[in-house]
């Protein structure tokens, strides 16, 4: 039997407006797996504005300490505890001052706009709780006898003028002087060490170590699972703590002692995936032509199973952050003069009842911080599976 | 089935079984590790006489050969005998666990009880409402409780609560509204963390079969959701509840610092700070030993609130 013959013409695609035989090419390119993440994370708007909070955060730590012109641990007792905004009163033309009510001293405001200068009072009145500055012939009198302090010039009680930027520390100073912006970029530059410390022991300890037990099955799993499960019984914070009380605190300390125990849930995963994964075709045909052990586990199961890597990846970073700055903040992480989210959480905490603005940066950064996380863990793991998003 | 011939007795054995395999290597870690110490635990900075150090290390044993002294521990842990504290004469530390465990105890207790109590109901109006302005409310609220880190909810909560507004005592529990803030900051991140999962889970239940059988009887919608939905999306939220129990364990540490309440939590800290080494393991092999206790507990609830698991153990 013979087909009747088909016109090439014939297989050409129709023209989807007029119906009629129209231009053939109608393919396109065929998105693979990975474009269709990437165009589903790039539309989840808080993962991308997550992404570009963390590029930013690793510029900042990176060049920010460099591009400072103070360092983290440059201490400066006579500018201690500026604000980052203060209302100036006005002594002659050029003439500025700032009060800070808590300590009782004046500085001057220089023509930028920065507080440069501690001024000594000229009398230190004590019984009558006021000090007296002679400043450009003007007797500046600062009354402390009632709260809050009042401050007079020549006689008459001075008014506080608008808002100002402290163009010298934008962020302010802590309590030993030392710039705040600074030690909040450094802070940084913790953290996303801890993080990236995190992110290599998953990679090299938890991938692998998942990876063989899952691959190798049997006993070999059985030993390697116990115990990993009975690691993870006790909360990883308890180990970190009890590995900081060994390695002494310390930066270096920190980053081993995370480094050593946070790759378990990494590895229960790999191995959970690896299961799955193994008794697919693909993997039964590589056996079959001779590939080797690690071969197989590198080229064909784990490139198979980066998605949930990548998930639990991003759902560990902060976890780590988070627990360097904990223990910063019970006093295990880094060590003074080192600034850490945690350490300058805890310092401002020392001097909250004075100084409350001193909280907010390091509370603000350590949360948008985890935030940022956060939000571009759960865009990547919806991006991944498009069926959990909801 | 009778509900009694669910339990898995054989289960059960093993898992008591690994639970005291894995208290005998939590001794074992902390006992190494504490040795590991670089110094003795009487290197201090006061400089010892010789004869002194020599006689206290006598007392406490600390002249024994080290398996000797691992022995003895092991024996003290099994007649639940944790020693003495290095740093405070005449203080063992099972007296220092006994001390601060009520305080701990209630607030973790209350904070759980928040955690269901709030966390749940606002993951259900979320679900209610989704995609309305009550779910992104709760929702947003829930992601800033996930990141913000307890120690900052702390110390922002009493600079607002306590100093500024003076609503709630800075520190201490004398008054009832002393709990207010460490439970809520304890509770913080487990509140959205539950939230979130009651809304997904109660969203993926409403997809189920019987639930459209339920919609097609005529029942509405809300009833379909709380009647038929609410019960088998409570369960994911069981099983978070051991992992709250750890985590509210190590929250105790700083909220119990930051609120000045005379926990575990603080005892530890202080005895990390102190270098109290005997308190150290003995708080640690207690944090394991109550952990392990609390997870199994959650299991077996697990195993009575869900009929179609079993843990392997039915012919």
């Amino acid at each position: 039997m013979t087909r009747p013959p088909i016109a090439p013409e014939m297989w050409l695609p129709l023209d989807p407006q007029t119906g009629q035989l129209g231009d053939p090419i109608v393919s396109t390119a065929t998105r693979g797996f990975w474009a269709g993440v990437r165009g589903r994370l790039f539309r989840h708007r808080p993962a991308m504005a997550g992404l570009v909070f963390i590029v930013l955060l690793i510029f900042a730590a990176i060049f920010g300490p460099m591009m400072s012109p103070y360092s983290y641990f440059e201490q400066n007792l006579e500018l201690s505890n500026l604000p980052p905004t203060y209302r100036p009163y006005t002594v002659t033309d050029n003439t500025l001052v700032h009060v800070n009510t808590s300590n009782l001293n004046l500085y001057e405001v220089s023509e930028k706009g920065g507080l440069t200068a501690l001024l000594r009072p000229d009398d230190r009145d004590m019984i009558n709780r006021q000090s007296t500055w002679v400043i450009d012939d003007r007797e500046v009198v600062l009354d402390y006898s009632q709260r809050p302090a009042v401050l007079t010039i020549d006689g008459k009680v001075a008014q506080a003028g608008g808002l100002a930027m402290n163009n010298r520390n934008p962020f302010g100073t802590d309590q030993l002087g030392r710039d705040v912006l600074v030690r909040q970029m450094y802070g940084a530059r913790i953290s996303l060490l801890v993080a990236a410390a995190a992110v290599l022991a998953n990679f090299v300890i938890g991938v692998i170590y998942g990876g063989v037990a899952g691959l190798i099955g049997g006993r070999v799993d059985a030993v390697m699972m116990r115990f990993v499960e009975i690691v993870a019984t006790i909360p990883l914070t308890l180990y970190v703590i009890l590995m900081m009380v060994v390695l002494q605190s310390g930066l270096l300390s920190v980053v081993l002692a995370i480094g050593t125990v946070y790759w378990v849930d990494m590895a229960r995963v790999v191995r959970g995936q690896i299961l799955t994964l193994k008794s697919q075709d693909y993997v039964a045909a590589a056996r079959t032509m001779g590939a080797s052990t690690s071969r197989i586990l590198f080229q064909h199961l784990l490139p198979n199973a980066f998605g949930p890597i990548l998930v639990t990846l991003t759902m560990l970073i902060p976890s780590a952050i988070f627990i360097e700055s904990f223990m910063s903040f019970i006093g295990l992480g880094v060590t003074p003069p080192q600034a850490s989210w945690g350490t300058l959480t805890s310092e401002a905490v020392e001097t909250l009842r004075a100084y409350p603005h001193q909280l907010f940066f390091p509370a603000v950064a350590i949360s948008l911080t985890m935030l940022a996380f956060n939000f571009l863990g759960d865009g990547l793991r919806d991006a991944l599976d498009p069926r959990l998003s909801s | 089935m009778s509900s009694a011939s669910r339990l898995p007795i054989g289960w059960l054995v093993q898992r008591v079984a690994m639970m005291l395999v894995t208290l005998l290597a939590v001794i074992t870690l902390t006992f190494a590790l504490m040795h590991a110490v670089p110094g003795g635990p009487f290197v201090s900075e006061k400089m010892l006489a010789p004869e002194i150090e020599a006689a206290l290390n006598a007392k406490f044993g600390l002249d024994q050969p080290i398996w000797r002294q691992y022995l003895n521990y092991l024996g003290g842990v099994l007649t639940l005998d944790l020693g003495p504290s290095f740093k405070y004469p005449g203080v063992s530390v099972n007296s220092m666990i006994a001390d601060g465990l009520a305080v701990t105890a209630q607030t973790g207790l209350l904070a759980i009880i928040c955690v269901v109590a709030f966390g749940v109901p606002a993951g259900i109006v979320a679900a209610l409402n989704r995609g309305r302005w009550p779910d992104t409310a709760a929702m947003f609220i829930a992601s800033l409780g996930i990141a913000v880190p307890s120690y900052v909810i702390a110390t922002v909560a009493l600079y607002i609560f306590a100093l500024r507004l003076g609503w709630t005592p800075a520190f201490g529990l004398d008054d009832w509204r002393g709990y207010i803030l460490p439970v809520f900051a304890l509770s913080g991140f487990w509140m959205s963390f539950v939230a979130r999962l009651t809304r997904s889970s109660l969203l993926e239940t409403m997809g189920q079969d019987y639930i459209m059988t339920a919609r097609a009887k005529g029942l509405p919608a809300h009833t379909v959701m709380l009647r038929h939905g609410l019960r088998n999306s409570l369960i994911p939220v069981v099983t978070v509840l051991g992992p709250v129990v750890a985590n509210l364990l190590t929250g105790s540490f700083v909220i119990e610092q930051i609120f000045a309440l005379p926990g575990i939590g603080r005892h530890f800290v202080q005895s990390i700070t102190n270098r109290d080494y005997t308190a150290i393991m003995g708080i640690t092999i207690f944090y394991a030993a109550f952990l392990m206790l609390m997870i199994l507990i959650v299991d077996l609830l697990y195993l009575w609130l869900d009929p179609r698991i079993s843990y392997g153990d039915r012919k």
